[in-house]
């Protein structure tokens, strides 16, 4: 499902996008093609979809899309040589029209409308050869190094910190080692989805006492977490920080060869959301220092880092989205705030039943559009 | 009446018989490319509930088998949203109550990259006559979006009433979501799928699942019984008894009171109770005690001033010893049209179960009652302070669940829900 608010809201320029005239709106076709200079008129029926004119030269374009009476047909695409979409009107029932614009280069497309009799047909672009100004690709190519970079400084942050809080557990200083926990804890699980494309890597450093087979092999933050809390001792938790360091050693390792797809930092933020809501939100992953709420801010801060490195992309295939999800996005920090107290959050034992669910509510309906941008990028049908 | 009146299953053709009253049988008019769901389009032609119409569907739609009664508060705080959202639900829903997925015969599929637009549950299911009916709380019209000038002065919150021992969590709410259809499946698809549209700007207040209709509303329709055992709505107003419908349910209907708001011409307005019975005293009371609360015989349902069920009920009728054959305070007798100035009230009911209390080990279990009308103050209201006070019935029941919706007038081909509302 694709959520747009229909907000009459002039779009931010972007270096890439003419200015729509329509943000998202839709509006009742009127007969003919409105006759723009520039403008291809996309018609959509239950036959099919055809750009008239087939064929433009490279520069900017408006595309209008037209549903003239198709009853199976509510969208129309156009999708380049490379198989992603770079510009689409969704939602269109029948007498039903909405723009796109955008700068095209050179190449080979299809203009398509799913659920057709005939789901494409073919667009062509002449003249200039494709140049970085034009499509998303050197966006998204921007956005996965930035997270590459961004994985990077966590993982360095989290060796760092899980070093200074491993010490403090070998030297047996229980009250210091819980300071220092919490600190450690952030840098994961702002990067959480990343050590768990590593298969067993983020059980070792994170599984929590319910994930594991056999709890006398239960190792990694949450055993050592419960021996501060619970027990109110380091005893016997020396080898268990030593592993934990090795292990997130090896991750660190691991991060330096690691590159993304587009679709990994969507499906990274749909992820860290989806953590939120299952075990963050009710209190399940900090069950002995009941610090879940640290942890929630810092999986939104992975979201919406991984969020904001897609923008300037999403920007031009799909602005009514960055819109929705910026103010989701605001939505979930707001919420959080009020708990924030210097550099730690309030207890979740200290939350309210209606606190909790305020939170809760927040994150699911952040969740629901980010779970659409996966698809808006390159690279996710090959997943 | 007959005495040979249809099985509750899959019995339908009454449904073409209330069209004038604005519910008719609509034929999926879809071009589907996908055979599968074109056939399934086609077979379940023959349970599908038109969608659009002068009248919203699923108050006077004979009722369904099953309930998803969702009520909604608004989280944004910009009317465009909620309307934008009362569009998209409007879209969905005239989709869905042909059988056909959200989004159209491709909303099960669509990018591999990308959550399917339809939820997939309801996939091969005929459309189970669902209907899906919308209401505004009195909370909408507060001064979030403006709306306080359109509130109309029958939408006020219910006044505290006797018998009543309410859950906070079970009770009010700025919309309403009413889903039947004769599948539960369907009718939970449907829910889920307009909470899934309209997450980030709505969320679920409360939910209740009714399993079984406890009222008729179509002279098609055999009575069924609630889970007192007894046959409940026997002397319901049906979709066929049009003056009294426009007299005492639909805003603006012939001998109706008096329109304030334009928007509501053609609306209604649903209260919703939720009526837990202490099925645990209930099941111990003699046969006798229970016949005499509810003032009818278990087994027929006749009046115990009567032999037959439809016989009317004989106020006056006493006994050899003159003691009168209905109860003075049995419910039958209180809640009586006669008894209440000639007041009719459209009932639309659930049995409804939520599993155990959890205090006590007994079963939660009831009434999920519903009634249409166009005056909830001089109706439902005045009734039940009455019944509350009186009915020798209350003693076996709880009110734990209220709230009050304005249903607004239905729309048509390509409409929005919210159109009367917001422009």
């Amino acid at each position: 499902m694709t959520t747009k608010p229909r907000l009459f809201l002039a779009l931010a320029a972007s270096p890439l996008l003419l200015l729509t005239a329509c943000g998202g709106g839709s509006e009742a076709a009127s007969g003919g093609a409105s006759g723009a200079p520039g403008t291809v008129k996309i018609t959509l029926t239950d036959d099919g979809c055809t750009a008239e004119p087939t064929s433009v030269t490279a520069g900017a374009r408006t595309f209008e899309v037209v549903n003239e009476g198709a009853s199976s047909v509510t969208e129309g695409e156009l999708v380049n040589s490379g198989g992603r979409i770079v510009g689409e009107r969704e939602n269109l029932t029948p007498g039903l029209k909405g723009t796109f614009s955008l700068t095209l280069d050179a190449g080979d497309y299809t203009v398509q409308c799913p659920n057709a009799a005939t789901e494409s047909s073919k667009f062509t672009v002449t003249g200039a050869a494709a140049s970085a100004s034009g499509t998303a690709d050197p966006l998204f190519a921007a956005a996965t190094q930035g997270y590459q970079d961004y994985v990077e400084a966590q993982v360095a942050d989290l060796v760092t910190a899980t070093s200074a809080f491993t010490a403090a557990v070998q030297a047996g200083d229980v009250e210091k080692a819980k300071s220092l926990y919490g600190p450690a804890r952030v840098p994961y699980e702002r990067i959480e989805p990343v050590a768990e494309s590593f298969g067993d890597l983020d059980p070792l450093i994170d599984a929590r006492i319910a994930d594991v087979e056999d709890p006398s092999t239960w190792g990694g933050f949450h055993r050592i977490e419960q021996a501060l809390w619970v027990d109110g001792t380091t005893a016997g938790m020396t080898p268990v920080a030593q592993e934990l360091d090795a292990n997130v050693a090896k991750l660190a390792e691991l991060v330096q060869t690691t590159t993304y797809q587009p679709a990994d930092l969507a499906n990274g933020a749909s992820g860290l959301l989806d953590e939120v809501a299952k075990s963050k939100v009710t209190g399940e992953e900090e069950a002995y220092s009941h610090l879940d709420l640290l942890d929630f801010a810092a999986n939104v801060d992975g979201a919406r880092k991984a969020f904001d490195l897609l923008t300037p992309a999403l920007q031009v295939t799909d602005p009514d989205l960055v819109t929705t999800l910026t103010t989701q996005f605001d939505t979930v920090t707001g919420a959080l705030a009020p708990y924030q107290q210097g550099d730690t959050y309030a207890l979740y034992t200290t939350l309210t039943p209606d606190q909790v669910r305020e939170l809760a509510t927040a994150v699911d309906a952040l969740a629901e559009p980010l779970s659409t941008v996966s698809g808006k990028v390159v690279g996710a049908a090959d997943q | 009446m007959s005495a040979s009146r249809p099985s509750r299953r899959g019995v339908l053709t009454g449904a073409a018989v209330v069209g004038a009253a604005g519910v008719g049988v609509g034929v999926s008019a879809l071009a589907g490319r996908d055979t599968a769901t074109t056939a399934t389009a086609a077979a379940g032609a023959a349970s599908t509930v038109a969608f659009h119409g002068a009248r919203q569907a699923g108050i006077v739609t004979p009722a369904q088998d099953s309930l998803v009664f969702a009520a909604l508060d608004v989280t944004s705080r910009n009317p465009a949203d909620l309307a934008d959202v009362l569009q998209r639900w409007s879209e969905a829903t005239a989709t869905m109550a042909t059988g056909v997925p959200v989004g159209g015969p491709g909303g099960l599929g669509g990018a591999p990259g990308e959550p399917p637009q339809d939820t997939g549950e309801a996939h091969e299911l005929p459309a189970a006559n669902l209907t899906v009916t919308l209401g505004y709380g009195p909370s909408l019209f507060d001064e979030r979006f403006g709306l306080a000038e359109r509130r109309p002065a029958n939408l006020e919150e219910l006044p505290a009433l006797p018998g009543e021992q309410l859950d906070p969590t079970k009770c009010g709410g700025d919309l309403c979501l009413q889903a039947c259809a004769d599948d539960p499946q369907v009718a939970f698809h449907a829910i889920r799928n307009l909470v899934r549209i309209g997450r980030g700007v709505v969320t679920v207040r409360w939910m209740q699942l009714g399993f079984g209709r406890t009222s008729t509303t179509s002279s098609t329709q055999a009575t069924p019984r609630n889970l007192m055992g007894f046959k409940d709505g026997t002397a319901n107003l049906r979709a066929e008894d049009t003056a009294d419908l426009d007299r005492f349910v639909w805003v603006g209907g012939e001998g109706s009171p008096a329109v304030d708001q334009e928007w509501m011409r053609g609306g209604t307005y649903l209260v919703a109770r939720r009526i837990r019975m202490l099925i645990e005293s209930w099941d111990r009371a003699s046969l006798h005690e229970q016949e005499r609360v509810i003032g009818r015989a278990k087994v027929s349902g006749a009046p115990l001033s009567g032999t037959k069920e439809f016989d009317a009920l004989d106020l006056a009728k006493t006994s050899a010893t003159g003691k009168a054959a209905i109860d003075v305070a049995a419910h039958v007798r209180l809640a009586a049209p006669e008894t209440n100035g000639g007041m009719r009230m459209l009932r639309r009911g659930y049995s409804y179960t939520d599993g155990l209390d959890l205090a006590t080990g007994q079963l939660d279990a009831g009434l999920f009652f519903i009634v249409f009308g166009n005056d909830p103050a001089s109706q439902f209201v005045a009734v039940q302070r009455k019944l509350g006070a009186k009915d020798a019935l209350t003693e076996y029941l709880k009110h734990t669940g209220s709230a009050i919706f304005a249903c607004p007038p239905g729309i048509s081909a390509g409409g929005s829900w919210g159109e009367g509302l917001f422009t």
